[in-house]
């Protein structure tokens, strides 16, 4: 008798183990999205810019249902700024079948270690941030929803010439890969100017604390202003050593400048300074209200352009999973390389390198403000 | 131009010289190079911001700073170096365990402040100065300054005062300063908080000079003012200021007539040469073999 209930109460289990599982499996389809970059280090805020920016979005997404009959989740991964660690999430992310996407990296050096992986094995990446000539050219999977920077760096260079009204221009760049290929195109970009000429070009050391010796040199050459090719850690630090010395300066940079932490750390030292950006916040856009707010209850402080970006590769991924019902990554690839989609940072369409084509606006810092000025 | 870049080094490289007395005053005692100074120097950094972050004035959060580095220079010693010397284990032990320290510190530092540039109040800036048509800040004469006083300060207490002289004693023979009563431990203990608060002041002016506080912000300037005290000849107070000085001048006109980029190589390069020419530095004496 007692052996007989056992034997129940196991078959009992089992039938419902199988029915419970097998539920499961039938009503949960999920698709995932990666995203990689800095999430901790130096460049912290970045990568996790990156990460609330697509998590707000699948969110946005889930809520309505999911994609395509697609439950979506984001799998986040911490690339430390460093290429080897972007090489290895790479091959790790491409295993996972269910990946459908990935969103990343921060800066073009570290992700061009993992676009080949992602070309490779056929998964879709989309840069929000990437911006050396060579990213989009690892193949077409690979996307970027930033510009060459040719096509922002002649909006600096619009903006020194029409907002400031410079004349003899300074150079500083940060010697990286990116930094050197940027300043190339900006020497050329400046001499193409017949209002403007190059005067003199410093190199710095990415992350350098000590100015001094360019700022010198700047000032013996007797520059107007100065255009820095590199990211807010070179940027801020070289504008406060230098407006501390001569508070006249123009200074312009690039849209990595677009984010409230250049505000805080600059204070009255980054006033009137130019830039260009794709993506500007204060705007009435539902979906750009939407997204500011969303972001802001997130993080703490509005997103910045870079964050936008992320935030419209997401969308166009989850699109794409939405149009095509489906989670191949092939599927996904043809879908992205012809969407035509209406983000927060205005209508996205990629050329056939992959590059997609975006119009800039060049905004000033004012009164501890950015402001729209062309 | 060169006046310009002159005086830019010397400014910068006092304040390497305030780093790189710490390390020579521990190396001076226990033969040891205590990589974790770079840390303790942010995290000095770090205090400061937070009792201004606090709406404290500048001048109580360096002083709760010097205090509260130096207590870190000597738990530092307590719970990681001493408990090693005890076990009598080799001195690459200890080394080793220097650099873990300074990234548990330093990644501290990050969970706590986070890991982004931070700005800092410039509290010694004065305007611009022209000292026979070179533009000089006041803020480079102050760090020059106090750095000066302070490298002075520490000198008197090594030189002139009775821990001074026992500190100078354990140098010479452990063993037998601890024979003629000298309490070493105490010394030890004694020179760990002389390091940490040197450190903090360092961190507080160099945050200021530069206007920036970040976890990573004692890395670089640990490794040239480590190079410094070793150009100076560690151990000995004075080479590190040499040292301090030849460093922040070599960068800084590196910086100014080969490229900036070859900013941070400079100091190493020198290093190395000097190395080659005098191995024990400067002002380094040869090594007493201790029986």
């Amino acid at each position: 008798m007692k052996r007989r209930g056992i034997f129940l109460a196991l078959s009992i289990l089992v039938f419902a183990l199988i029915f419970v599982t097998g539920a499961g499996a039938a009503e949960e389809k999920i698709a995932k999205i990666a995203v990689y970059g800095p999430m901790t280090g130096e460049h912290a805020e970045y990568g996790l810019g990156f990460r609330y920016a697509t998590e707000l979005q699948v969110e946005k997404w889930n809520k309505q249902g999911g994609a395509g009959g697609y439950k979506l989740e984001v799998v986040v991964f911490d690339d430390k700024n460093n290429g080897e660690e972007a090489a290895t999430i790479a091959e790790r992310v491409v295993e996972d079948l269910d990946v459908v996407g990935i969103i990343g990296s921060y800066v073009s050096g570290v992700s061009m270690a993992a676009t080949p992986t992602f070309q490779e094995a056929g998964l879709v990446n989309i840069s929000a941030s990437a911006s050396h000539p060579d990213f989009t050219s690892a193949g077409d999977y690979i996307f970027r929803n930033n510009t060459v920077i040719s096509v922002e760096g002649a909006s600096t260079v619009r903006g020194v010439d029409k907002v400031l009204g410079a004349k003899k221009i300074g150079l500083l760049s940060i010697m990286t890969d990116w930094g050197r290929a940027t300043a190339a195109i900006m020497t050329k970009l400046i001499e193409d100017n017949p209002n403007l000429t190059l005067v003199i070009h410093e190199e710095c050391t990415d992350g350098s604390d000590d100015y001094s010796t360019p700022i010198a040199n700047f000032k013996a050459a007797g520059v107007d202003a100065v255009i820095i090719v590199g990211m807010h850690n070179t940027f801020v630090p070289f504008a406060r050593q230098y407006r501390q010395q001569d508070p006249k300066i123009g200074l312009a940079a690039f849209a990595n400048l677009y984010d409230d932490q250049v505000l805080k750390l600059g204070g009255e030292y980054v006033e009137n300074t130019v830039f260009p950006v794709a993506y500007f916040n204060e705007s009435d856009e539902p979906n750009i209200v939407e997204f500011r707010d969303a972001f802001h209850a997130r993080a703490g402080k509005n997103p910045s352009s870079l964050s936008a970006q992320a935030y419209d590769a997401a969308g166009m991924i989850c699109e794409a999973i939405e149009k095509t019902k489906s989670n191949d990554r092939a599927k996904i690839r043809d879908y992205v390389a012809n969407i035509n989609y209406d983000g927060v940072g205005g209508e996205i369409k990629f050329d056939s390198r992959g590059e997609a084509q975006k119009v800039f606006m060049v905004l000033q810092i004012k009164d501890g403000k950015f402001v729209k000025v062309d | 131009m060169f006046f310009q870049y002159v005086f830019n080094g010397i400014a910068v490289g006092m304040a390497y010289a305030l780093v790189a007395v710490g390390y020579s005053l521990v190396f001076g005692i226990l033969r040891l190079i205590n990589f974790s100074h770079g840390a303790v120097y942010a995290f000095g950094a770090h205090v400061v911001l937070l009792f201004i972050g606090l709406r404290y004035p500048i001048w109580i959060g360096i002083l709760v700073s010097i205090f509260l580095t130096g207590i870190l220079g000597v738990l530092i010693d307590k719970f990681a170096l001493a408990p090693l010397r005890k076990k009598k284990s080799l001195p690459i032990a200890s080394l080793i365990t220097t650099i873990g320290v300074s990234y548990i510190i330093q990644n501290l530092l990050m969970i706590f402040f986070g890991s982004e540039r931070k700005s800092f109040p410039n509290f010694f800036d004065m305007g611009g100065l022209n000292l026979a048509n070179v533009p000089v800040t006041s803020s480079q004469l102050f760090l020059f300054v106090i750095s000066l006083l302070l490298l002075l300060v520490l000198t008197l207490i090594v030189k002139k005062t009775r821990i001074g002289l026992a500190m100078q004693a354990v140098e010479q023979n452990t063993k037998a300063a601890h024979l003629m009563g000298i309490n070493v431990n105490f010394v030890i203990t004694f020179t760990f908080f002389l390091g940490g608060a040197s450190a903090a002041i360092a961190g507080a002016l160099m945050a200021g000079y530069y206007q920036l506080v970040y976890p990573t912000m004692g890395f670089l300037v640990g490794l040239k003012a480590f190079a410094a005290a070793i150009l100076g000849g560690i151990g000995i107070l004075y080479g590190s200021v040499v040292g301090g000085l030849v460093v922040g001048l070599s960068e800084s006109l590196a910086s100014g007539y080969i490229g900036g980029t070859y900013r941070d190589a400079a100091a190493f390069v020198i290093l190395i040469i000097i190395l080659i020419i005098k191995p024990t530095g400067l002002f380094g004496k040869k090594g007493i073999s201790k029986v």
